[in-house]
């Protein structure tokens, strides 16, 4: 077991930069998830704690060990791949104790073990090509268990599963991180994965670490408008406007109880939080309504380009370009700037 | 009848020609002592009727059995040596580099030039006066003069070393296709659980490529075996019979000696003993 | 960075041992007549006075006091050996493209694969003692067709090899589809397919082009004066006075050789897939 600390971590690619400046310390046993769209470093910056790319400047610690030079073999880091990797050529028990064997250990007991613990036994003697998928993610995250690594990484391994399947193995693979108490670093794009499993989420975009916290800091009080935009679903609200006199106005919005100075601004809240009412801040013509079953969303036309989602009811019924009034109070709302989209103070009273 | 009997006729009677027809005509000449300055047509060979004389003196032909062993050893020696080069320069050439097309390009040339021109190629090269010998001079205090293609043990090796010139490329193209399709990330896991380059080899490459290498093997070891164009233009099987390998053999028993009949004889004998060499390997293939 | 080293030395020294012979044959198709010979230290890696005599030679327009005239230039060989290459990749295009798409589509022909296979096998010494038989008894041999016809055969596995796993890689909708709007499978075959396949055609042909263009037994075999090909008219460039006409011959076997490497450059995508009879697509 061990931390990792990233200190000022830079990879460029030639002239593109794929990883801008990062820095941040994952402590002892965290399951950290690094989150965000294709293309945001997220890989890259899991790419080099694993060792399979240098970064350009910067160092990586584990603990107190400095392995910014350390080969990637000799980092005691367990990897499971997107795609999980398995040697499918080899039994699950030559998988699984593959490790050992090119180390010239003898597995021992620890194989058995090992199988024991992730409901591999009867398995063991099978050829691994041709598993289900949850195995061979159980196989993957064996293979390298069986290691002891102080870390452990997970490169999207979700992703390849279909959608049905995937909250079995959400669950699965938080189980799986209760039983060994490894430093775990998950990278994903799917907020969902994140927001369960992660004890904090790192939220990246274009190379940019945007905000690091616990699942709920990043949902409740968002840093920045990408983050606002990639947590939650559907994503939070966002109304470009102007405060005046600390209320808040937009085409069909009036929102009085903010601290912040007067200037353009951007609001955001999050449509589970308004509320359909007889009259409030919000007043506007309905543009759709969709019903999700457990409730109803309603989507508001707010001038000519701005949308807000708010969500009602299962058996709410609205004609499309009737009037809507919705609740939607000071406090509920978050207050970013209108050019960086950075949180602005004042924005809860 | 079908369109698909109609499309694969054409293909059915060219095979059907030079199959059935040879097989029977071969069969019939080689239970005669017929040849081709005896002076009568060939339907007519049962006029030298001879029963299984041709086939009873296989067992006796020295020159058969001695060319079958050099064919052997070239065998033995090329097929081997062009998998480890190209095997070796394939894994050269599994990381990118600056220059790789270009040296991919330049390093396959050899299989493309035509044989007979790389045997004339070679013939020159091999010249008591030639190239190879004046850089062996560079390394030695005296001029080398050594007659390569008239020394019967070194005539063999510069055969040899024409066949490696030639096919190692083969090689190296098969291989390289292989390796490339060895999955990444499983390299890439072997190398986080500790496995180091020799390991990594051994246990994802190697076995991953079982087919291929195989298929790579056994395409030349059947070329090797009917090795001819190069070497006749290089030695014409000499000096005396020492680059004698079975398909130069067949040349000048049917060109010089004109002996047909017991040609006929031997053809048979080696389509049969391919046949059932054929049939072994891919039964040991197949497990 | 000392690994990058080492490999670069690596990939140098297979370079030299690849382009050295072929370097050298090109040298010396551009040596005058003094330098063909030269050796020890006289020995020239490269031309010192440059010269196209050796071309001019072969083509009858021009000679060297030393040697006499060619009574026979190099242009018919080279017509032969053109012409029975590519009659040759006809005949085996033509029969092993529709055999495969027979196969491919109507499971036709199921002994073919196999028998191919076969064919490639045998020495084809073990079978030219019947063929020159019936070839003399039919007036084909020393002829640009009976050598075609031979090459049609000898390299029918490979056109159908290769055009087999083309087909059997090509998606069938767009056929199904010509079928629907009313298409007999023959026109669907001509019309729509065969259009497709133009590319994988073109390099099926080339392959066996190549092939063909490389042969020097069956020619040695079959052809005896006036249809030999480049590779077999080599061997009469000697004279009595002189010996190996070595510039001759270079010059000669550049041009042989030229064809094939040019056509090999551009079909390299596809030789593993051809050599190994289609088991290996890279």
């Amino acid at each position: 077991m061990s931390a990792i600390h990233l200190k000022s971590l830079v990879k460029r690619f030639g002239p593109f930069t794929a990883l801008k400046t990062m820095d941040m310390e994952i402590a002892d046993g965290e399951f950290m998830a690094l989150l965000g769209p294709s293309g945001c470093g997220k890989s890259t910056t899991m790419n080099m704690i694993a060792g399979m790319e240098a970064p350009t400047e910067g160092r990586i610690l584990f603990g107190d060990r400095d392995v910014t030079q350390v080969p990637m073999g000799q980092r005691g880091v367990g990897f499971v791949f997107q795609n999980y990797a398995i040697f499918t050529h080899m039994s699950v028990r030559q998988n699984l104790d593959y490790g050992l064997r090119m180390k010239g250990v003898d597995p021992g007991p620890k194989t058995a073990a090992m199988a024991e613990l992730l409901g591999l036994t009867d398995l063991l003697d099978r050829p691994s090509a041709g598993l289900s998928v949850n195995i061979l993610q159980r196989l993957a995250i064996g293979r390298s268990a069986i290691m002891e690594p102080a870390i452990f990484l997970l490169d999207e391994p979700l992703s390849n599963v279909d959608a049905a399947f995937r909250a079995v193995m959400r669950t699965e693979l938080k189980a799986l991180q209760r039983q060994f108490r490894q430093t775990m670093v998950y990278v994903t794009h799917d907020q969902l994965e994140a927001m369960t499993m992660a004890d904090r989420i790192a939220v990246m975009d274009h190379g940019v670490l945007q905000q690091v916290g616990t699942p709920l800091e990043i949902y409740d009080r968002p840093a920045n408008t990408f983050v606002a935009s990639f947590i939650g679903s559907p994503a939070m609200n966002l109304i470009p406007g102007e405060i005046r006199g600390g209320a808040f106005t937009a085409p069909g919005v009036e929102i009085p109880g903010f601290a912040a100075a007067d200037g353009p601004v951007t609001l955001g809240f999050r449509a589970e939080d308004a509320q359909v009412a007889a009259s409030g801040e919000i007043q506007a013509p309905v543009y759709s309504m969709e019903l999700l079953g457990d409730s109803s969303m309603a989507t508001l036309q707010l001038g000519s380009k701005s949308f807000a989602a708010i969500k009602a009811a299962k058996d709410f019924k609205v004609e499309i370009g009737e009037n809507l009034a919705v609740r939607a109070p000071a406090r509920i709302c978050h207050l970013f700037d209108a050019q960086t989209g950075q949180r602005l103070s004042g924005a809860k009273p | 009848m079908t369109l698909g009997f109609r499309l694969t006729l054409p293909a059915q009677v060219l095979v059907l020609f030079i199959s059935l027809f040879p097989l029977l005509m071969q069969l019939y000449i080689s239970l005669t002592d017929w040849s081709p300055l005896a002076g009568t047509p060939w339907p007519r060979a049962w006029e030298f009727w001879n029963t299984f004389a041709n086939y009873t003196d296989i067992p006796g032909d020295t020159r058969l059995w001695a060319a079958l062993g050099r064919t052997a050893l070239v065998m033995a020696v090329c097929v081997p040596v062009e998998f480890l080069l190209g095997l070796g320069l394939g894994l050269l050439f599994v990381d990118d580099f600056p220059g790789k097309r270009l040296a991919y390009s330049l390093l396959i040339m050899p299989m493309m030039v035509v044989p007979a021109v790389a045997g004339y190629m070679f013939f020159m090269l091999f010249q008591s006066g030639g190239p190879v010998n004046d850089i062996l001079s560079w390394f030695s205090p005296t001029p080398v003069t050594i007659a390569w293609l008239s020394d019967p043990t070194l005539a063999l090796v510069a055969v040899m070393a024409a066949d490696i010139w030639q096919w190692t490329p083969l090689m190296f193209l098969i291989l390289l296709a292989g390796l490339v399709g060895v999955p990444q990330d499983q390299l890439r896991a072997a190398t986080l659980l500790g496995a180091s380059p020799w390991q990594r080899f051994r246990t994802i490459v190697l076995p991953r490529m079982k087919v291929i290498i195989t298929i790579a093997l056994a395409i030349r070891a059947i070329e090797a075996f009917k090795i001819f164009d190069t070497l006749f233009i290089m030695t014409g099987g000499g000096p005396g019979v020492a680059t004698e390998t079975i398909s130069v053999y067949f040349y000048k028993i049917t060109t010089q000696d004109l002996v047909w009949g017991y040609v006929a004889a031997l053809a048979l004998f080696i389509l049969v003993a391919l046949s059932i060499a054929a049939v072994w390997a891919m039964k040991r293939m197949a497990k | 960075m000392t690994r990058a080293l080492l490999r670069t030395l690596a990939i140098l020294a297979a370079l030299a041992f690849t382009l050295v012979p072929i370097l050298w044959m090109i040298s010396m198709a551009f040596k005058p007549f003094a330098e063909w010979q030269a050796s020890g230290a006289d020995l020239t890696w490269w031309p010192k006075a440059p010269t196209l005599d050796n071309f001019r030679y072969l083509f009858g327009l021009g000679t060297n006091e030393l040697i006499s005239m060619l009574d026979r230039t190099a242009m018919k060989p080279i017509l032969s050996s053109l012409l029975s290459a590519s009659v040759g990749t006809l005949i085996a295009m033509t029969c092993g493209t529709a055999a495969a798409y027979g196969l491919s589509r109507f499971g036709s022909g199921q002994n073919l694969p196999l028998a191919l296979i076969q064919l490639r096998l045998f020495p084809p010494m073990a079978v030219m003692i019947p063929v020159m038989m019936m070839w003399a008894f039919l007036g084909l041999m020393d002829t640009w067709f009976g050598l075609a016809l031979v090459y049609g055969i000898v390299t029918l596995p490979f056109a159908f090899w290769l055009m087999k796993t083309f087909f059997d890689d090509m998606p069938r909708e767009i056929e199904e589809a010509a079928l629907v709007e009313g298409c007999t499978r023959w026109r669907v075959f001509t019309r729509v397919t065969l259009p497709m396949m133009a590319a994988p055609l073109a390099a099926a042909a080339l392959f066996v082009f190549i092939l063909n263009w490389s042969d020097y037994l069956i020619a040695l075999l079959l052809t005896t004066r006036e249809w030999v090909t480049i590779p077999v008219y080599m061997a009469s460039l000697s004279s009595s006075m002189t010996g190996q006409l070595y510039g001759a011959k270079a010059a000669l076997g550049l041009i042989a050789a030229v064809p094939p490497v040019v056509l090999g450059v551009l079909i390299q995508k596809h030789l593993v897939r051809g050599l190994t009879f289609g088991a290996l697509k890279q």
